[in-house]
């Protein structure tokens, strides 16, 4: 059970590092003028609320799987991503493009950082516990 | 478009050689600060009337009496001796009066600052016997301090010294005056007006005003025959006094300065000692008050005023002849630093103001250069295009780039022999080698499609508030008259959508005699009812056209519909133009309520001033409009937006489109067709006639090492320095700053390079390139003498605007005077160490209007005050129309002028055009306006005329006729049958001539006529103390005390 929940949660945070990743990449071939910006903001806006579903999604998993630490560890970016969408800035904004970019770029790059410790801790959790599944699976031949 | 792009600069990293020889700019001569003081000093002379008359100096001996003690001899026997109790109390009246005539008419107005300190409490109304006068007159010869005095206090006006200690007494005495001649006090301003930083030493002017008989005209008969003959005498003085500037004065001098300095300073700290160093360095203001004494000891007449309106900086275009003309480029400071760490010393604005069509004078125009062999000669690597600053050599076989210094070749067809100095044989017959703005007509590697035409389209508001308004009427009349004269004939297209709860198109084809209404009401899935004939060519179907227009106010005249749907009409309206790209204009009646984009009633809510939700009223409300304004401007269409509505409209969401697209915003409140119908027709003819370049990107190109990092206006940036401007005309200015990228230029010289690539109405496709260049220092002392205020203040006033879109009204007021602070204290800094700057205010030459227009920044209409102050909608609109105004017109709007009128009106002039007396411009507070006094207040925007409350009924009954009784806010001015009328209706287009950008509308108050009276006029009077907002002294202080905290 365990197993695959870290699994699913592995995953999730593929996923997350990968559009974040993704994100950060358009935004530096935006400064440096290798994409317009129409193109840019259609393309993080179309993944932006994905992104924030998914998110949301996996700190629901923690909370309901009873995983305290990993919950209070997700849900602080969780409960930005609710207010940057209750304040209608979640979007790239096309017309402040410029201004923005920067900020908009260490944002990103921070997230890229969390997801990457997340990466490591849920990698650790599962190697754990596929290793005491296949223990425990042992230990039952054993008991026969 | 396309090549601008591939011509993104790359700054190169391979060192640069100076590029320029020519250009010395570390040693450059430190050049006097007070160069601009001897100017105003020569206007201050000139009124010195030998021949004042004074007929009536028995009759009104009183009032003489009073002023003439009160600025004249006593305080130098009293300074001479300060045991001595001052006798100034029956000091007599005429003294000034008959200083005039005598010879030393000079050393008598050296002195009178000194005099400046009367002792408090002189008995106003003391008639002294005109017999006795003459006595104390004569005496002032001959105190020992006479002569030398003289000859210092010209060669040290703008140290001011004289100043200090007078000040503290002599404001505690002045409400005397006031109170009991309050027309003096207005009429002494007056004459102080002409000479900012020196106002006191011209006592003689008051002598010459003070015998004013209670009649109203006559005392500005005599003021001015007193004015208009340069006396001989004013020469000679006004020469030793220049002298007194350049080379050190005559011995005496320093000597004086020092006796002087001691007398002075009673109050307000220690002797000065190097006064000729300080004369070159800067300007000072005093605001040594006498130690325990309440009074701020600031003295207002003596705080510098922008009265002769913008003053370009000369300097630099001395420096560098070849830079383009300062109306198309100002850099905030011509002295660009050499470090980071000397670059955050500056704490004022870095940067740039740029007007890239700036209306150039008949017989200036910018030449038009065509490569067409050779193709436009640009730099391999940076993309610089070629300019003066270029070096020709290999026997004119290379040209070495001024702005990455790469050595590129000369193509065969532009290769010239270079003669003996270096340059090249052919220089006189290629402008783009001598001129620092050319043209360049653009081949079809600049084109990313064929050059559009010129493409104007309306989208009007016909709902039931635009009929009644007579916005239609007026609208449609205006276009009609223009269609012959808009540009770019016979290309043009034009096409029209009306709406209101449905959209109209107009189906407007050549073929038909009438045009054809379509209506779509489906507001959710907006679709084109025809492909084309929506835009059409106007030459084809001129006749269509025109019956349309003239049909169109009878067609919705009796329209009841409230509703609109503006937000599916732009979106229509987009589609009819997204193949073209092109104008927008927008006439916007009510707060659009149907469909995408409808808009809540948001602005009336009083409680959200103050708190943190505050900025975003100012802020676009709908998602919509920001994307909108980015579709917008990618298919190159710019929005005009011309709003009406008497209640609110949120300009804010609006104006957005303006903002992205390059727009511009015009904003009538309660439009009334009899009363804004003018202003409209003109506006909107301007907007339609003037030359506009289209499909236009902009970007500005500067030296290895320097970089320009954001960009303030209205426009879209496309890519990190590409500014996208779907059309731009001469009445639009953008502000951008720069920053160091190294920590230390190595480059004497920086060069910057504005290119703007555009679509002519001519269909020809241009570049227009001005290039300039800037010495790079490593002194903050010469950053601050080559500072541009004007280009400053636009930086500030845009960055403030700017800062109210994200926080309070209250912190971007605040961040405006930190920066001042800041910049003055880092300025003092300098300074303080070498001289003993005790309680003196110092401020380099160059930036001595920078704390008044600071002032004025914060006063101004999107930043002033809170809630009641202003309406949202006319905050916002303000804000947009002040992110667009080039330098001079914005500094116009910020400090507005205010001129008498009724002298000007009631003389019987021969010369009917002799306006020279008109541009005296008044300081901008109540104190100067005279009740008996007709005034204009003119900020370029609007015309307020002030009525006095004692203006003689026959001139109120010759302007307005017989409505001079009447309510004023119902009453417009027209020409009537007399020659008063006539003299102020030529005035007024006189104005409206020097600035046809806008068209200032009329309005008439008269004084005391509450609300209107202070919303119109006494609130924008930036000088005065209003509502808990600081008056112009105040302000000098608060920032003076912020200056010395922690100095």
């Amino acid at each position: 059970m365990e197993l695959i929940l870290w699994a699913i949660c592995f995953l999730i945070d593929l996923a997350l590092l990968a559009s974040t990743f993704y994100q950060i990449l358009i935004l530096t071939d935006l400064e440096s003028d290798y994409i317009n910006i129409y193109d840019t903001a259609s393309r993080i806006n179309y993944i932006v609320v994905p992104e924030f579903i998914v998110q949301g999604v996996l700190c629901a998993i923690f909370l309901v799987t009873w995983h305290w630490f990993m919950f209070l560890m997700t849900v602080p970016l969780t409960c930005y991503h609710v207010m940057l969408f209750l304040k209608q800035q979640h979007l790239f904004d096309v017309t402040e493009a410029f201004r923005f970019l920067s900020a908009e770029k260490k944002f990103r790059l921070i997230k890229l950082g969390f997801y990457l410790t997340m990466f490591a801790i849920v990698t650790a959790r599962l190697a754990l516990s596929a290793f005491e599944f296949l223990a425990d699976a042992d230990d039952a031949e054993h008991l026969f | 478009m396309g090549t601008e792009n591939r011509g993104r600069p790359q700054f190169p990293a391979r060192p640069a050689a100076t590029p320029f020889a020519a250009a010395p700019p570390q040693n450059m001569m430190p050049f006097s600060s007070s160069g601009p003081v001897v100017g105003s000093e020569a206007s201050g002379f000139r009124p010195t009337p030998p021949a004042a008359p004074h007929p009536t100096v028995p009759s009104s001996t009183p009032v003489v009496g009073s002023q003439a003690s009160g600025f004249r001899s006593p305080p130098l026997a009293r300074f001479n001796d300060p045991s001595v109790p001052p006798p100034a109390s029956n000091i007599p009246p005429p003294v000034g009066p008959y200083q005039h005539f005598s010879a030393s008419a000079f050393p008598s107005t050296a002195q009178a600052p000194l005099s400046r300190a009367p002792p408090l409490g002189q008995p106003l109304g003391q008639p002294p016997a005109p017999p006795a006068s003459l006595r104390p007159q004569s005496q002032i010869p001959s105190v020992p301090m006479g002569s030398p005095p003289q000859s210092i206090n010209f060669a040290s006006p703008n140290v001011n010294v004289p100043y200090s200690s007078s000040d503290s007494t002599f404001p505690a005495a002045r409400p005397n005056f006031q109170s009991s001649f309050p027309g003096y006090a207005r009429m002494q301003s007056n004459a102080d007006s002409q000479a900012p930083p020196l106002q006191y030493p011209f006592p003689p002017h008051q002598g010459g005003y003070a015998p004013a008989p209670p009649a109203s005209s006559s005392p500005f008969l005599t003021h001015q025959g007193g004015y208009a003959p340069a006396p001989p005498v004013s020469s000679s003085p006004f020469l030793a006094h220049q002298g007194g500037y350049v080379p050190p004065t005559p011995v005496a001098a320093p000597a004086g300065l020092q006796s002087r300095d001691q007398m002075q300073h009673l109050g307000s700290g220690p002797p000065i000692g190097s006064i000729q160093g300080l004369l070159e360095d800067f300007s000072s203001l005093s605001i040594g008050s006498v130690p325990g004494s309440i009074d701020p000891g600031i003295d207002p007449k003596a705080l510098p005023r922008p009265l002769d309106g913008d003053v370009e900086p000369k300097l630099f275009a001395e420096m560098y002849p070849m830079n383009c003309d300062p109306k198309y480029l100002r850099l905030t400071t011509s002295a660009i630093p050499n470090s980071q760490s000397l670059a955050s010393r500056w704490h004022l604005p870095l940067g740039a103001v740029v007007c890239p069509l700036a209306e150039a004078p008949d017989g200036e125009e910018v030449p038009v250069v065509n490569f067409v062999s050779t193709g436009i000669i640009r730099c391999r690597r940076c993309r610089t295009y070629v300019n003066p600053f270029v070096t020709f050599t290999d026997a004119g076989r290379k040209w070495r780039c001024n702005i990455c210094s790469l050595l590129n070749d000369v193509p065969g067809e532009y290769f010239a022999q270079l003669d003996a100095t270096g340059r090249r044989i052919d220089l006189d017959q290629r402008p783009e080698l001598t001129k620092g703005s050319v043209e360049f007509v653009a081949p079809t590697e600049y084109m990313m499609r064929p050059p559009m035409p010129p493409v104007y389209f309306f989208l009007i508001d016909v709902s039931t508030s635009a009929v009644r308004s007579g916005m239609i009427q007026v609208m449609a009349q205006t276009i009609r008259s223009c269609l012959d004269e808009l540009p770019g004939y016979p290309r043009t297209q034009v096409g029209f959508i009306t709406f209101d709860s449905a959209i109209h198109f107009y189906n407007l084809k050549s073929s038909l005699t009438q045009p054809q209404m379509m209506v779509v009401s489906d507001l959710d899935d907006i679709f084109l009812p025809l492909p084309d004939d929506l835009l059409v060519n106007l030459s084809e179907s001129r006749s269509v056209v025109e019956t349309f227009l003239d049909s169109l106010p009878s067609l919705f005249h009796d329209n009841v519909n409230v509703e609109s749907a503006f937000g599916p009409a732009l979106k229509a309206a987009f589609m009819v133009l997204s193949q073209l790209g092109g104008k927008l204009l927008i006439f916007q009646n009510t707060l659009p309520s149907l469909g995408v984009g409808r808009l809540k009633l948001r602005g009336d809510d009083l409680r959200v001033y103050g708190t943190d939700k505050e900025q975003t009223l100012r802020l676009p409300e709908d998602p919509f409009y920001k994307q909108m304004a980015a579709e917008l401007t990618k298919y190159q269409i710019a929005v005009n937006v011309y709003a009406f509505s008497d209640k609110y409209t949120d300009i804010a969401s609006l104006g957005t489109l303006a903002k992205y697209t390059g727009g511009q915003v015009y904003y009538y409140p309660s439009f009334q067709s009899a009363i804004h119908g003018e202003k409209l027709r003109h506006e909107l003819t301007r907007d339609l006639t003037r030359e506009t370049a289209w499909e236009a990107v902009m970007r500005i190109r500067c030296g290895k090492g320097v970089r320009f990092t954001s960009y303030h206006g209205n426009f879209m940036l496309r890519s990190t320095d590409l500014m996208a401007l779907p059309a731009v005309d001469c009445d639009k200015a953008y502000a951008m700053q720069l920053s160091l990228e190294e920590t230390l230029l190595t480059t004497q010289t920086v060069y910057f390079q504005v290119a703007l690539l555009y679509t002519a109405s001519c269909g020809e496709r241009r570049i227009r390139v001005h290039t300039a260049a800037a010495p790079v220092v490593a002194d903050l002392g010469e950053m601050y003498r080559q500072a541009d205020a004007g280009a400053i203040v636009s930086l500030f006033s845009r960055l403030a605007i700017e800062k109210t879109l994200s926080h309070k009204l209250e912190d971007a007021r605040n961040s405006v005077q930190l920066r001042i602070v800041k910049a003055l204290k880092d300025y003092r800094n300098l300074y303080a160490v070498q001289h003993r700057l005790g309680g003196r205010m110092i401020y380099p030459e160059s930036l001595k209007f920078l704390p008044l227009y600071g002032l004025a920044i914060c006063r101004s209409t999107p930043l002033r005050g809170g809630y009641a102050d202003a309406s949202l909608d006319e905050r916002c609109s303000a804000g947009y129309t002040i992110m667009t105004l080039p330098v001079k017109k914005l500094l116009k709007l910020l400090y507005p002028s205010l001129i008498r009128l009724d002298e000007y009106l009631l003389k019987a002039s021969t010369q009917v055009d002799d306006f020279q007396n008109l541009d005296k411009r008044l300081p901008l507070a109540a104190e100067n306006l005279d009740p008996r006094g007709l005034y204009l207040y003119d900020d370029g925007l609007r015309f307020v005329i002030w009525f006095g409350r004692a203006l003689s009924p026959d001139v109120a009954m010759n302007l307005l006729g017989a409505d001079f009784a009447a309510e004023l806010s119902k009453v417009t001015l027209y020409e009537h049958d007399n020659e008063m009328s006539r003299k102020l209706i030529r005035i007024l287009q006189k104005f409206r001539e020097r600035d046809p950008s806008y068209y200032p509308l009329c309005h008439l108050v008269r004084q005391g006529e509450q609300p209107r009276e202070g919303f119109l006029f006494l609130s924008n009077l930036v000088e005065d103390q209003i509502g808990g907002t600081n008056g112009y002294a105040d302000w000098i202080l608060q920032i003076h005390r912020q200056v010395q905290q922690n100095a």
